[in-house]
């Protein structure tokens, strides 16, 4: 992590400021307070915080990227290879073997060890070993005692490098999706969620949900699965992370021995498909007996994740929209001011590769469904119509600045956001620049991406549950459709089972 | 970071060179004889009873706090379950200062309110049916009271204060036997925790009462209504429990919730919220001399609450086994418990051992025979539950792979108890178990805020923070004929309480 002396200062200053009470001294606090509450926060102030953030230097080895943090803290070693290209880069056909994969490298066991000898080496050097997938790429993790990380570390190559993909790991892994996927509308809530990016994403991996057919044993060939495994555990495709109990001296070799016989990709990876994104207004039904209804609306929000003022605006209008927490909008006036749901956020998405999504979700009680649907519509139109407050911006961009030191909390921590940046191609000092980019976001900045961005007439909106309870109403907000598990869309009929009991 | 780690890596360093791959079925388990690590825990006791667990650390300057009440939904009676929680959920609404610009004028409305609320209350419980005419009069009545006090409400503006001051993760849990409140600061802001604290526990003000009660119904419907999962343990809990409140989900039941009064929350408070009854674990980069003088300065002249009451009721001796079923628009699970001693009992350590030989790991008994194997579950999973205080149940809880049935799978649990019997734990399935638990005493001191939360458990069920750092070496001492005895005991079908799920139709 490289972090340049103005945004270290910048982030400093912000650290000292001056707490609720504002800048003025303050006369120190008596040993007991005959005071409390709001007449004593008012009159802290608080010390500078100071402190240098650690870094994590980058290396290269083997022509591989390596990063590296020391932290001795514990007899603890944490390696974290990450794997770029995954089921964004194959065809429908070869998305249940690509998501197997990890999973099978990790159960499989290897070519000299059957997956019994690889578990019983793993839980008798105490090292939690896993692989899997996940935003657009793989990863593998080691957490390994100093003491046992060679050991540990040979045992993961081999385990990464030569998997034995063992038939009978095959066919557990089958049957546990195959359960899965006939298990997939017993909850309502992972139900809305998925059906939500098939409404949205249509025909791309985002949008794509398994079916029986897509686990037929055929597509789990020895031979697919270890063409698969060339394309994407192979040594162009890795970066390295390594923090913990050992210097870069002794990490070093060690790299070095495990990239020894990485070998390299057979094929290059064809280049990922950008969704084409659902647009225009709908209200979509999937009745479902419970007693709360999954509400999911969205439109495309047209952003990226870049170094853009526009782009910056859209992180702090997000958190004041309803990703803050009990004092965002969303919260405070469905929660709070109603009782309406538990909880209610804000999506807005901004992926490195294509455009992101704009919306919120909750959860109510069925028979509120409409009344919170057009409170949130409600909501999302207030945020259009006017800038927030100054104030309101100014706690947010507090927030953020306060709340820094917590990206420093670890050295595993420090070393994976680093190397999530590089994997997202976004610069090394993206820490810095996006802690300068939101302290430079005005109200009439958030106003401006907010109205350009956020067209709440225009959302899809996906209501999960017992329709019969919803009432009157839902047409107000677009045309009505009845959405089925399986994906199938039809007008919703007015009878015989019409919008209210 | 500190030494206190260094320290304890040269006794993970001993046992992990000992342990590294023996060779199967051959060695003899170490003998370990492993202590507490030497945190430099500094414990503060205020005059009021008040204690404090502050555990300095070097690295980012954070600092975690969590404040624990021994007080839970155990402690509820029946017509007033899920209080425990509800008052939790209140706690975060602010003080007679915090959250409102005019306080008086809200205790106005309150009383109004109230008075509502009670008749509303007749009018549900009249018989031999409710009033339907009078509740949703009384209904609009609170709601139309609730908003006019909202005038003077700063909505959330205990988490705002916090938040603007850096904090990350405010929030609590309430579970049968504590109510926890915790949350991360930057390490110049403790200050402002104190007197935040400090503030709520003097002058709380149950403001937004009926919106926020609300909420926990939504919460109620989210968790459990709409949980296959959650509607199955509710069931499970209260078929195995008749008498005690471990048959109760802390949550509790939706009509409780919904008739749930200010006047019960706050003798509620009163009882149970005194400083006598609260410890708190500072873990961090922070000065402990510091932190112990704003201790004295913020919570040392609250007086001492109320002594609570001790929970005395005990589960009768179950003498036959209990089977319930629960059918739901949902796919097929099984749950299994067996009633057990309490945490403090020596068998709960074996216990905990035998769930790792069950279920801790992909060659554990009942993975590698329902998943790997049989191929007939596509999931298992077992612990002691629902809590540790009071005897509880050891739990088993699998997922059927279609088209296997519950009770194939319940078959095979079963059958691989008894063969625990006839085919006692190998040294080397006990090896592969303590080993593991040897790095987890190393994998549990990296967090902060898991710390803090060891700290203050530790502190509450065991009388002292070191305990909970023994348990670890209490369960690698258990041996394969303690095992055999657990299961012989505990492990009997009059012992049993079985709950499925079922589709209907199925």
């Amino acid at each position: 992590m490289v972090i340049t002396a103005l945004a270290l200062a910048g982030w400093v200053m912000a650290a000292s400021a001056p707490g609720p009470g504002g800048d003025a001294p303050s006369p120190p606090l008596p040993d007991t307070l005959p005071l409390s509450g709001r007449a004593v926060i008012e009159r802290l102030t608080f010390p500078p915080l100071v402190f240098e953030p650690p870094v994590a230097l980058e290396y290269e080895v083997g022509g591989v990227r390596v990063y590296h943090l020391h932290d001795p803290a514990l007899p603890l070693v944490d390696l974290f290879v990450q794997l770029r290209g995954g089921v964004g880069h194959f065809p429908r056909r070869e998305m249940a073997p690509i998501t197997a994969l990890p999973s099978l490298v990790r159960t499989g066991g290897t070519r000299e060890l059957a997956p019994d000898s690889v578990d019983l080496r793993l839980d008798l050097l105490a090292a939690q070993l896993s692989v899997g997938s996940g935003g657009g790429g793989s990863f593998a993790t080691l957490n390994a005692l100093t003491t046992t990380f060679d050991e540990s570390l040979a045992l993961f190559r081999e385990i990464l490098l030569e998997p034995g993909f063992d038939r009978e790991a095959v066919e557990v892994w089958r049957g546990q999706e195959l359960e899965r996927v006939r298990r997939r509308e017993d909850d309502p809530g992972g139900l809305a969620y998925s059906e939500f990016n098939r409404l949205l994403f249509g025909d791309h991996p985002v949008g794509w949900v398994t079916t029986e057919s897509d686990l037929a044993p055929e597509l789990f060939t020895d031979e697919r699965l270890r063409e698969l495994h060339s394309r994407l555990f192979c040594r162009e495709r890795i970066q390295i992370g390594v923090s913990g109990d050992l210097t870069w001296a002794e990490v070093e070799p060690r790299i070095r021995s495990f990239l020894a016989e990485w070998p390299s990709c057979s094929a290059p990876l064809p280049d990922p498909v950008h969704p084409q994104l659902r647009e225009g207004p709908g209200v979509y039904i999937l009745d479902k007996e419970v007693e709360q209804t999954t509400i999911i609306l969205a439109q495309p929000g047209g952003l990226r994740q870049e170094d853009s003022e526009e782009y910056f605006a859209s992180r702090i209008a997000n958190h004041l929209l309803g990703a803050s927490g009990f004092s965002s909008r969303l919260m405070t006036r469905i929660r709070s001011e109603r009782g309406l749901a538990y909880g209610a956020s804000s999506i807005w998405t901004t992926p490195a590769r294509w455009e992101g999504l704009v919306g919120a979700v909750t959860s109510t009680r069925s028979d509120r469904t409409v009344e919170t649907l057009s409170l949130i519509l409600e909501i999302l139109n207030d945020f259009r119509a006017a800038p927030p407050p100054e104030a309101e911006v100014e706690r947010a961009l507090e927030e953020i600045a306060m709340g820094w030191v917590f990206a420093f909390e670890s050295a595993a921590q420090i070393v994976a956001r680093r190397m999530s940046y590089r994997a997202q191609e976004l610069p090394d000092n993206w820490l810095e620049r996006y802690l300068e980019g939101i302290g430079e976001v005005t109200p009439g900045a958030v106003h401006s991406v907010v109205r350009e961005r956020l067209r709440p007439a225009e959302m899809t909106i996906l209501l999960v549950g017992d329709a019969r309870q919803f009432g009157p109403g839902l047409e107000a907000f677009g045309p009505v459709y009845r959405m089925h598990p399986d994906g199938r869309i039809e007008p919703w009929e007015r009878d015989p089972h019409p919008l209210r009991r | 970071m500190t030494t206190f780690a260094r320290r304890l890596t040269c006794l993970i360093v001993a046992c992990a060179g000992f342990c590294t791959l023996p060779a199967p079925g051959s060695a003899q388990p170490p003998t370990l004889t492993l202590g507490a690590p030497e945190l430099p825990v500094r414990e503060v006791r205020l005059e009021n009873g008040m204690h404090f667990l502050l555990l300095p650390r070097a690295g980012a300057p954070t600092v975690a706090f969590v404040a624990h009440v021994p007080v839970g939904s155990v402690n509820e009676a029946l017509g007033s379950t899920g209080i425990a929680h509800f008052l939790e959920h209140l706690l975060f609404k602010g003080s007679t200062t915090i959250g409102t610009s005019n306080v008086d004028a809200e205790r106005e409305v309150f009383r109004t309110m109230d008075a509502a609320h009670d008749s509303l209350i007749r009018a549900r419980g009249r018989l031999p049916f409710p009033d339907s005419s009078e509740i949703p009069r009384f209904t609009e009545r609170i709601r139309i009271l609730e908003d006019s006090a909202r005038q003077w409400v700063i909505p959330n503006e205990y988490d705002a204060i916090l938040s603007r001051n850096g904090a990350r993760g405010l929030n609590a849990t309430t579970s049968w036997e504590a109510t926890e409140y915790y949350v991360e600061l930057p390490s110049n802001r403790i200050e402002l925790w104190f007197a935040l604290e400090s503030d709520r526990m003097r002058n709380p003000v149950f403001r937004e009462f009926y919106t926020e009660r609300d909420v926990v119904a939504e919460e109620r419907r989210a968790r459990v209504e709409s949980s296959p999962g959650g509607l199955l343990y509710e069931s499970f809990l209260g078929a195995a429990f008749r008498a005690h409140p471990y048959g109760v989900l802390p949550i509790g039941h939706m009509d409780d919730i919904t008739a749930l009064s200010r006047r019960e929350v706050d003798s509620w408070y009163r009882r149970y919220y005194g400083p006598n009854n609260v410890t708190v674990a500072m873990v961090g980069d922070f000065d402990p001399d510091s932190a112990a003088a704003m201790a004295e300065r913020y919570f040392g002249s609250i007086p001492a609450g109320e002594t609570p009451p001790p929970l005395l009721i005990r589960e009768p001796e179950q003498r036959g086994e209990r089977r319930v079923e629960l059918v739901h628009d949902a796919e097929p699970e099984l749950l299994i418990g067996w009633k057990v001693p309490s945490g403090y009992h020596d068998d709960a350590f074996t216990l905990a051992m035998l769930a790792n030989i069950l279920v801790g790991g992909r060659d554990s008994r009942l993975f590698r025979r329902l998943v790997r194997d049989d191929r007939i579950a596509a999931s298992v999973t077992a612990g002691t539950t629902p809590s540790g205080r009071y005897p509880g149940l050891f739990t088993i809880q699998a997922v059927p792979l279609a088209p296997h049935s519950v009770e194939a799978v319940e078959t095979v649990i079963h059958e691989e108890l008894a063969r625990l019997l006839a085919d006692p734990p190998t040294p080397l399935e006990i090896e592969r178990v303590r080993v593991g638990l040897e790095a987890a005493r190393v994998r549990r001191l990296t967090s902060s805020l898991g710390l803090a939360f060891q700290l203050v458990e530790s502190h509450s069920f065991w009388g002292d923070w070191q305990t909970t750092f023994l348990t670890q070496e209490r369960m690698q001492r258990v041996d394969s004929n303690a095992l055999v005895e657990a299961v012989r005991r505990y492990f009997v079908e009059e012992n049993r309480t079985v709950a499925i799920l079922r589709r209907e139709g199925s």
